[in-house]
């Protein structure tokens, strides 16, 4: 898949096998970045419908997005379910992985597969499930439903970049502590935690992201006039295919991109590879 | 580490995540079975009764588009899957063999970038490259290739290849991990001995990534066939798939308990895929448990 059947030896000045190979994998990188380099530029053009090539640089469409109450109240409602989803998923995700990595506890391998689920199952399954149990119980559509659903989603990310730190690092720094005479609690308070605290903050960030985008978990469980952002854009893309549904995007995508940054500056990108 | 310990008191730290997920994933799945089994809600209408009308009526499909949908949300994905395979395979390959750092961090974060824009933007950016008026038609009639737009959109072809776009990604990753853990002097090895670089990748390289290569598909295979935002976009009239037909059981026709048996199809459909990609990742890590 690599070179094309080429006697051309590697030490050749030209190298048509390599040259074939690189071009390749720039091109798909290309098809994976471009539609973003695209939405950017209809984001910017000022013509009522989306057209090609763009024709001027303009912020209408922003403008029309910060001044559309219903995409503006979607923003905040998804913002603070994605702030809620945050904290709650860390601490919740983040007491899991050390219950999996330090709590001796029978079957771990199974449990964490069990607690990795929601991320393999059909998202709009959880969401299904989740709408036929509220309504069975009679308890309506309620914000603290939609949180709790999308913390449900978000927790396996906590769990799993947390594990990651947690294998990574060395438990003799733990036992050193306590063997100077350092109690347990301390230990936890004073070692473990601020080793294992860029994984948590990680898979915050992760967790953060997936409720903000989140769509098929949110499908059944918004009310309307309750509906997030996704579910917003989504309803309105249906009729129309404006340049606010771009600016929209770039709201998001400048979101995810600061918060990728924030990752990089916690962690350093590399360590999800091993994921 | 002592073999045969007992769980420590960090064990009760599993607490909460159980709660939340007894409550909101193990119990809601219950009811959605349970649900599929009855004519209405239980609970109010106390008229309800146990039925295995919605099954029958999926089996039996006399409207004729029940299982027309199965197959195509297993079509959809299989080849979603093969084409993010072949898309997938040379970025891993590449990511995984490159020597600079710093390649492999940018070329990282372009995988991981369209990871982070969630489904319903990227589904955007597609229809605006692949509509009518799009990028692509609007640039093949500037240049005089075509007379009238192609139709890129609306059918099974635009769903693919938004939904390729959208989880290549977690191809990409899956793979760099497994070909970054073969040893390269191997293919080194099968070079010396007069193999040419070709032979020496189809022969050593991809047979030792394999498991990478199924766990990857399966990922995939199992993502693609529960999308539902990118086919009701994508698709149009022309693709309907079972996601899509349980929000339509839902939302327009108010069945929760025939979507509740649609939803048990979808599941098992899942369940089998998951069980079998965590066997495989098992074998792949060995003792760590990360699935």
């Amino acid at each position: 898949m690599s070179a094309p059947l080429q006697t051309i030896r590697n030490k050749q000045p030209f190298d048509a096998g390599r040259a074939a190979y690189l071009t390749l994998n720039g091109l798909l990188l290309a098809f994976l970045l471009a539609p973003i380099a695209i939405v950017l530029a209809f984001a910017l053009n000022p013509t009522p419908y989306i057209s090609f090539p763009p024709v001027g640089v303009s912020l209408r469409w922003f403008e029309k997005f910060f001044r559309t109450p219903e995409f503006t109240n979607a923003l905040l409602l998804s913002l603070w379910i994605a702030g809620c989803v945050l904290v709650l998923s860390i601490v919740i995700g983040g007491a899991c992985a050390l219950a999996l990595a330090r709590g001796n506890l029978p079957g771990r391998s199974f449990l964490t597969a069990f607690f990795m689920s929601p991320l393999m199952l059909p998202a709009i399954l959880t969401g299904l499930a989740l709408f036929q149990s509220y309504l069975l119980v009679g308890i309506g559509r309620p914000v603290w439903g939609l949180i709790l659903a999308h913390t449900l989603v978000a927790v396996p990310y906590v769990i799993r970049t947390t594990l990651a730190v947690l294998h990574n690092f060395d438990r003799r720094i733990e036992e050193a502590a306590a063997v100077l005479g350092a109690s347990p609690t301390r230990v936890f308070f004073e070692v473990t935690l601020p080793l294992i605290r860029p994984g948590v903050f990680a898979g915050g960030v992760f967790a953060f992201i997936v409720s903000f985008d989140q769509f098929p978990v949110s499908l059944f469980l918004v009310v309307p006039k309750g509906e997030t952002l996704p579910v917003v854009l989504f309803n309105y893309m249906k009729f129309d295919l404006d340049g606010a549904i771009a600016a929209a995007s770039m709201v998001s995508i400048l979101l995810a991109l600061s918060v990728v940054l924030v990752l990089e500056r916690l962690i350093g990108l590399k360590a999800y590879v091993k994921l | 580490m002592a073999v045969a310990s007992r769980p420590s008191p960090i064990a009760w730290l599993l607490a909460p995540a159980l709660l939340l997920f007894v409550l909101f994933f193990v119990l809601p799945f219950g009811v959605m079975a349970m649900m599929s089994f009855y004519s209405g809600n239980p609970v109010t209408n106390p008229n309800a009764f146990l039925t295995t009308r919605h099954y029958e009526r999926f089996i039996f499909d006399t409207a004729g588009i029940f299982h027309d949908a199965l197959w195509s949300t297993l079509r959809i994905g299989l080849i979603t899957t093969v084409v993010s395979l072949l898309i997938g395979y040379p970025l891993a390959h590449w990511m995984a063999r490159m020597q600079s750092r710093l390649g492999h961090a940018l070329v990282l974060m372009a995988v991981i970038a369209p990871m982070l824009t969630g489904i319903v933007v990227r589904t955007f950016a597609w229809m605006t490259i692949l509509q009518d008026k799009g990028v692509i038609n609007t640039l093949l009639i500037d240049w005089g290739i075509v007379s009238k737009p192609l139709p890129l959109m609306y059918n099974e072809f635009g769903t693919v290849v938004a939904l390729v776009h959208i989880y290549v990604p977690f191809m990409v990753l899956t793979l760099t991990g497994v070909i970054g853990r073969i040893d390269e002097r191997l293919e080194q090895a099968a070079r010396s001995l007069g193999a040419g670089r070709l032979r020496a990748f189809v022969e050593v390289t991809l047979p030792l990534s394999l498991p990478g290569i199924l766990a990857g598909s399966l990922l995939v295979f199992a993502l693609s066939i529960s999308a539902y935002v990118t086919p009701s976009l994508m698709g149009g009239t022309d693709v309907l798939t079972l996601p899509m037909l349980i929000a339509q059981q839902v939302g327009t026709s108010f069945n929760p308990n025939f979507a509740g048996a649609l939803g048990v199809v979808l599941l098992l459909v899942s369940l089998a895929i998951v069980v079998a990609y965590n066997r495989i990742l098992a074998r792949l890590s060995g003792e760590q448990g990360l699935a």
